[in-house]
């Protein structure tokens, strides 16, 4: 799902260029605080390891094999902001040394399976991994990971004006739904095994934590990653303000300005809420 | 080429890779050009051009999918200017790649600002994965030897479970390496960064190379939209 250079369009990498920058640098300073000093050698080893791990084949049946994609296992084990650390740089080296996404596309697919896809498949774990429904939890984010950076990707894809079909769009969903299932069952395999042999690899999650918390965290990942797909094309309430206010975006420019400013404004919004959220619990 | 400053390098990958995603009219000649520009980068590096044509042909299976599916979609245009823009986006990296050692290009993002605890990550990956790789590979070759065979039409889930407990050593051995190897570094003085023998330096044939080898793509584009119109 490693998105080549050339497919999207101007507003759309440029955007997600923007949002990776520094949604990878915070990532890097968290994960340099994670463990004791200076991880930089372990998360490059697991790196390499996923890397690894992506040829080895897992028999499903009719003679056809399938293999980890690694970013729930890796949020599991090392916690998200390391495992989206590990992730980006796995996308550079396949974008720079085997050509495997482009290089201006580095962004969306940092996006998509770096950020994206390590929070989804890390959520379900964390809330519900102390509970008896660890396995399950698990499995779902081990599928949600691969469902979420495909869906992502595909949105992408059609919004920069890739034509598909409403038939072929159900199709890959599909064969989205197929590997999320093949990768759920892989990280619950792989987590178990890992638990017998080396406990202290697996990380221990939060019990204190609510668990509308942490359905309503999902909910919002699904709806950012599948809602483009059914985003109608009736101008909504924003677009008739933007409308009537006379900022009308046009040109790529505008169009990059006013979805990074969407983004920077729903960031801005969203802190000041938990802070005060924060404030008010602590009072 | 090979000597040259690898933000020089960087800065030029940049702008040629920019000026061929944001292009619109004109693509054949655009590409056209852009093919020989490339060619010509290739032979100037002397590498070797054929290999290299076919190395970037590894971005077409993913791509010539996506050119079926503009066909069907009504849009062939598209799909052509998909696979010749990712197909010259591979090249173009590819030209810098092999003409820049990978510690250097690392430390040219660095002084463009890429964090640089994320390129100390990339940098033992890259170090590290050869070395997993094999251990992977001879894990396989173990399993292979007991009878063990990843592709079986019953499928059970003893074999899956089994495919499952090597990636689940080959972890547990991956991560006890990588702490051996952080003692290793630490005995050794290392404190979080690699430091280099001679400081990079950005001289006036770089920046030669720098101003050339941008105006060149942007120069392309302007004539080949000209032609187009």
């Amino acid at each position: 799902m490693h998105i080549p250079d050339g497919f999207l369009s101007t507003p759309v990498w440029v955007v997600l260029d923007a949002a990776a920058a520094p949604a990878a640098g915070l990532a890097a300073r968290r994960a340099q605080r994670g463990f004791e000093q200076s991880q930089a050698p372990l998360l490059g080893v697991m790196g390499a390891f996923v890397f690894a791990a992506q040829m080895i084949n897992f028999p499903i049946g009719a003679g056809t094999t399938g293999h980890l994609l690694g970013g729930a296992l890796l949020a599991m084990t090392l916690g998200p902001a390391s495992a989206s650390v590990v992730m980006t740089a796995i996308l550079a080296i396949q974008a720079l040394v085997f050509q495997d996404g482009g290089v201006l596309a580095l962004g969306a697919n940092v996006v998509n399976m770096a950020l994206a896809g390590v929070l989804a498949g890390y959520l379900p774990f964390s809330v519900w991994g102390a509970t008896r429904w660890r396995r399950p939890s698990i499995f779902l984010g081990g599928a949600l990971s691969v469902l979420v950076s495909a869906v992502l990707a595909l949105s992408e894809l059609l919004v920069s004006g890739v034509p598909m079909s409403g038939r072929l769009v159900r199709l890959s969903l599909v064969l989205f739904g197929i590997s999320a299932i093949l990768e759920g069952a892989i990280t619950v395999a792989v987590m178990e095994s890992l638990e017998k042999i080396q406990p202290k690899l697996v990380r221990q999650p939060w019990t204190g934590r609510s668990p509308v918390l942490g359905v309503i965290a999902i909910a919002a990942v699904l709806l950012a990653s599948v809602g483009v797909l059914f985003a109608s094309q009736a101008p909504d309430a924003i677009q008739q303000l933007t409308h009537q206010s006379g900022s009308e975006a046009s040109g790529w420019l505008s169009k990059s300005l006013a979805g990074l400013g969407g983004i920077v404004l729903i960031y801005g919004a969203c802190l000041v809420f938990a802070r005060l959220a924060a404030r008010f619990r602590s009072a | 080429m090979h000597r040259r400053d690898p933000r020089a390098k960087i800065a030029a990958l940049l702008v040629f890779l920019v000026v061929l995603a944001t292009a619109r009219t004109g693509l054949l000649w655009l590409s056209a050009g852009f093919f020989l520009l490339l060619a010509a980068g290739l032979v100037w590096a002397r590498l070797p051009v054929i290999a290299v044509l076919g190395r970037a042909a590894v971005v077409l299976p993913f791509t010539l999918v996506f050119v079926l599916v503009c066909w069907i979609g009504g849009d062939p245009g598209r799909g052509l200017s998909l696979a010749v823009k990712s197909y010259l986006s591979a090249v173009a990296v590819l030209l810098v790649i092999s003409t820049t050692p990978l510690p250097a290009l690392l430390r040219g993002l660095e002084s463009a600002g890429v964090p640089s605890f994320l390129l100390l990550v990339v940098q033992f990956l890259y170090r590290y994965l050869f070395v997993i790789a094999e251990e992977a590979q001879h894990m396989g070759k173990a399993a292979a030897a007991r009878g063990a065979s990843a592709r079986q039409w019953r499928a059970g889930s003893a074999a899956f479970r089994a495919a499952a407990g090597a990636l689940a050593v080959l972890f547990a051995r991956a991560y006890s390496r990588a702490e051996q190897i952080h003692c290793a570094m630490l005995s050794r003085g290392f404190e979080g960064r690699f430091r280099t023998l001679e400081p990079a330096r950005f001289r006036r044939s770089d920046a030669v190379f720098a101003v050339l080898a941008s105006a060149a793509p942007i120069a392309l584009r302007i004539a080949a939209e000209r032609a187009a119109s």
